[in-house]
This record gives structure tokens, C-alpha cells and sequence, in this order.
């Protein structure tokens, strides 16, 4: 599954010349699919036009794909540019579910249950693993970059039920548009040698 | 030729005098209007949001976690005023943080970010609801949106004990993320093991409860 963040009036990060998040990630997220799909994945995208699916909906096309991994592309507007992190989903451990599920459902959530808002909880050793992996990857490609990745409380991650990872590289503030471009090429390569690291063609994981 | 010449020299000496103390004064004058931009930008954060002051103030070492570098976030030991109140001692290091930071470098929040209302419920839980500007002046990113919620989350641990957990309204509503990534629909922990009053029931035995941060009365408020 890749994810291009934001889309439709959503357009995430702005920079000059009209440099708009929402579609550098939209080509960034074809470029990765093209490798991927060349090595024989299955490639889906949460949007593939200038739509802006919710959070939820976006979370329902990756959930409805059995052994996926999902990966959303983010450009930062903040950040020393030409540099990648990578981000797995934090839980704080007093995270509860908001008001209208367990209001839906007149009682707590059965024990072992899992809400749509803690869907991601039963995958973070994986996806902090994932992270790992394709942070090391981005590491080799952008200069400057971390070597580990980050946790944080990602929004569009928390109901993926899948090892999910966010991507964010720095980011609008170029003044050339091409430089972004640019990024393009070796930020596939590393999503698709990070994925191959992860989770090789054909194989299967359970949670 | 020559007396040309020297004329010239000359003329152009003085031109480059006239040029350099004019552009000293051009300097002092950028400098004044500086200093008085500055000066009524403080003016008018102090009227947005005044210090607060308690019977029970003590001067104490407060640390504040303020921006250190473009993704994170690092303490600064500063001497405050500090209530014995934790919901008024929550408000200053707040405030501290939000509208004291010692170079402009330092500033993790948006300069026009105000806290609005701060409430402690009897489980430990902290309800802060900040002004639209925390959501709106915050640049969008997973890394520029996490400095921000770091800034705050961190302070107020290092210096409300009594805190457990923290929900983050903005204009008194609850919203998804700050500025499109970070998750603001559930809590961040602050002092999960914080002591609670005799008879109060901890908020993470009580899911139920938790679910619903802004409906019960609150065990204190402060606009």
C-alpha cells in the first residue's frame, strides 16, 4: 500500500513556485509503485488523482488488502533539506479510544479486542522494525539523515492493520522544483530495497 | 589631466564619506524601529497573555523544553515564579514556554499560540486548550508538528507532578491532528504513575471515563 499524503483542497506542505505536498508525493508514490511493481508486488494507492480520501477511508483500502505493508510519502516543509526520516506509529499507553466507540458499543471494548482506532497497536513491534529497515536505506540515499527512525503519534497511521510506516523528506523550502524531482529515483529505490528487506516478494507474515 | 583628476579623487572621497555616514545612520535608525517593533510585539503578547501570579508563588527552577534545532526539543533551566496550584503552575510554564523563549531560535510554538483554558479532571487527566494558532501557525510535518507537542507535553512533565495524562483541544474542540500528521483525538502521557488525590479513580482503570475528556466536571478551571 503507498499512501501520497493530503490531495483535493488538502494541500498538505506549500512552498514557492507553487511547490504543493500533495503532488510531489502523488508522483513520488507512481515513481515507487513503477519499481515495485517491476519486481512482481501487488501495488495499491490510497488515491491516484487530486482526491483527498479521509483518514478512515484511506485506512479501510489498506485494511482491505490481506499481508500488506503500507507506506505514506510525506514532504515536510520544515527540515534540512534533502534529508528522509522515517516514522512508526507511537502509543501512548494511556491512549483511549474516543467518545462515540465505546459510546457505539454501551460498553468497553470486549479484553482482547481490537478498536479501528488502536488497529495499528497489534503491528508496532513490525512496524518499528519496518521503520528501522527503511530508515537505514534512507540513510545511504540522503545525506544528513538519521540513521534510526522515529516514533510519533502519526494520525494517519493509527488504524492501519498492517506494518505501516510514515516517509517524510525535506522538504518545500527549494527554490528549484527540480530538486525534488530529483529525490524521486532514490527515494523508490530505498522503499523498494527496504520492503524487499522487510517483507521479500510472495512471502507471508502474520501478525 | 592632472588637476582633473585630483578634482575627481577628491569629489569621490567624498562621496564615499557622505555614503558611510549616512549609512550609519540608516543603520541606527533600522535599529531604533527594531527595538520598537520588539517593544510593542511585547507590549501586546503581555496583553494576549499576562503573566500569572499566585498567593502561592515560590521562586523555583523550572525546566523548559524549548526548540533545539529544527526537530527537537532540549531543557532550559529557568527561574519562575511557580504556584503551588497545578493548575496555575501548569498555566506558567506554559506561558514560560510559549512566550519566553531566550532567542527567537528557540521557539517551539507559533509566536501567536495562547493558552486558553487549562483544566485538571480528578483522574489525573489535563485539558489544554490552546488558541487556533497552535493548529494553524505550526508548519505542516510529522517532524515540525511532534516539536511542538514535545515542547509542551515534556514541560509540563518536568513540572506538574500531578498531571498522569494530556488531551489537546484547540478553541475548545477536539480535532484530529495539529497541522495534518500528529494525532491529537487521544492523550499523551505525562507522569502516568503521578499520584492522584485519596478516592480518585486512575484514569487508564477507567477507559470508560477517559473516553470522554471534556464532558465531566472539571476539578478546576482557569480562563
Amino acid at each position: 500500500m503507498l499512501d501520497p499524503a493530503h490531495g483535493g483542497t488538502d494541500t498538505g506542505a506549500r512552498g514557492e513556485n507553487n511547490i504543493a505536498e500533495k503532488d510531489v508525493v502523488l508522483g513520488f508514490a507512481r515513481e515507487v509503485r513503477g519499481e515495485l511493481e517491476s519486481l512482481g508486488y501487488r501495488v495499491v494507492l490510497t488515491r491516484n488523482d487530486d482526491s483527498n480520501p479521509s483518514y478512515d477511508d484511506r485506512a479501510a483500502t489498506a485494511n482491505a488488502n490481506r499481508n500488506a505493508v503500507f507506506v505514506s510519502i510525506h514532504l515536510a516543509s520544515t527540515g534540512a533539506v534533502g534529508t528522509a526520516r522515517a516514522y512508526y506509529y507511537q502509543y501512548w499507553t494511556s491512549f483511549a479510544a474516543p467518545t462515540s466507540i465505546t459510546a457505539a458499543s454501551a460498553n468497553a471494548p470486549a479484553p482482547g479486542a481490537v478498536t479501528w482506532e488502536e488497529a495499528q497497536r497489534p503491528y508496532a513491534d513490525q512496524s518499528r522494525r519496518f521503520a528501522e529497515v527503511l530508515q537505514g536505506e534512507l540513510s545511504t540515499r540522503f545525506s544528513g539523515s538519521d540513521s534510526a527512525p522515529t516514533g510519533a503519534a502519526v494520525r494517519g497511521l493509527r488504524s492501519i492493520e498492517a506494518p505501516a510506516v510514515v516517509v517524510e523528506l525535506s522538504s518545500t523550502a527549494v527554490s528549484d522544483p527540480s530538486s525534488l524531482t530529483a529525490m524521486a529515483a532514490p527515494l523508490a529505490s530505498a522503499i523498494v530495497h527496504g520492503v524487499e528487506l522487510f517483507r521479500p516478494a510472495g512471502a507471508l507474515v502474520t501478525p | 589631466m592632472q588637476r582633473n583628476l585630483k578634482f575627481f579623487m577628491a569629489a569621490l572621497g567624498l562621496l564615499v564619506l557622505i555614503g558611510l555616514v549616512s549609512l550609519r545612520s540608516l543603520h541606527q535608525r533600522v535599529g531604533k524601529l527594531s527595538e520598537r517593533e520588539a517593544a510593542e510585539e511585547k507590549a501586546r503578547r503581555e496583553v494576549l497573555a499576562p503573566p500569572i501570579f499566585t498567593a502561592t508563588d515560590v521562586k523555583s527552577n523550572a525546566q523548559i523544553y524549548w526548540a533545539e534545532g529544527p526537530e527537537k526539543v532540549a531543557p532550559v533551566t529557568v527561574e519562575l515564579a511557580l504556584s503551588a496550584d497545578p493548575v496555575q503552575r501548569a498555566r506558567q510554564v506554559l506561558r514560560a514556554l510559549m512566550e519566553d523563549p531566550p532567542t527567537p531560535q528557540q521557539r517551539a510554538t507559533p509566536p501567536d499560540a495562547t493558552v486558553l483554558a487549562f483544566y485538571i479532571l480528578p483522574d489525573g487527566t489535563a485539558i489544554a486548550d490552546f488558541s487556533d494558532s497552535l493548529a494553524s501557525d505550526t508548519p505542516s510535518g510529522v517532524e515540525s508538528e511532534s516539536q511542538v507537542t514535545n515542547s509542551i507535553v515534556r514541560t509540563l512533565a518536568s513540572n506538574v507532578p500531578n498531571i498522569r495524562r494530556l488531551k489537546i483541544l484547540i478553541h475548545g474542540q477536539e480535532v484530529d491532528t495539529l497541522a495534518g500528521h500528529v494525532d491529537l483525538t487521544g492523550f499523551f502521557d505525562v507522569n502516568p504513575n503521578a499520584p492522584l488525590p485519596i478516592g480518585a479513580v486512575p484514569a487508564a482503570s477507567s477507559p470508560a471515563n477517559a473516553a470522554k475528556p471534556a464532558a465531566p466536571s472539571p476539578a478546576k478551571t482557569s480562563r
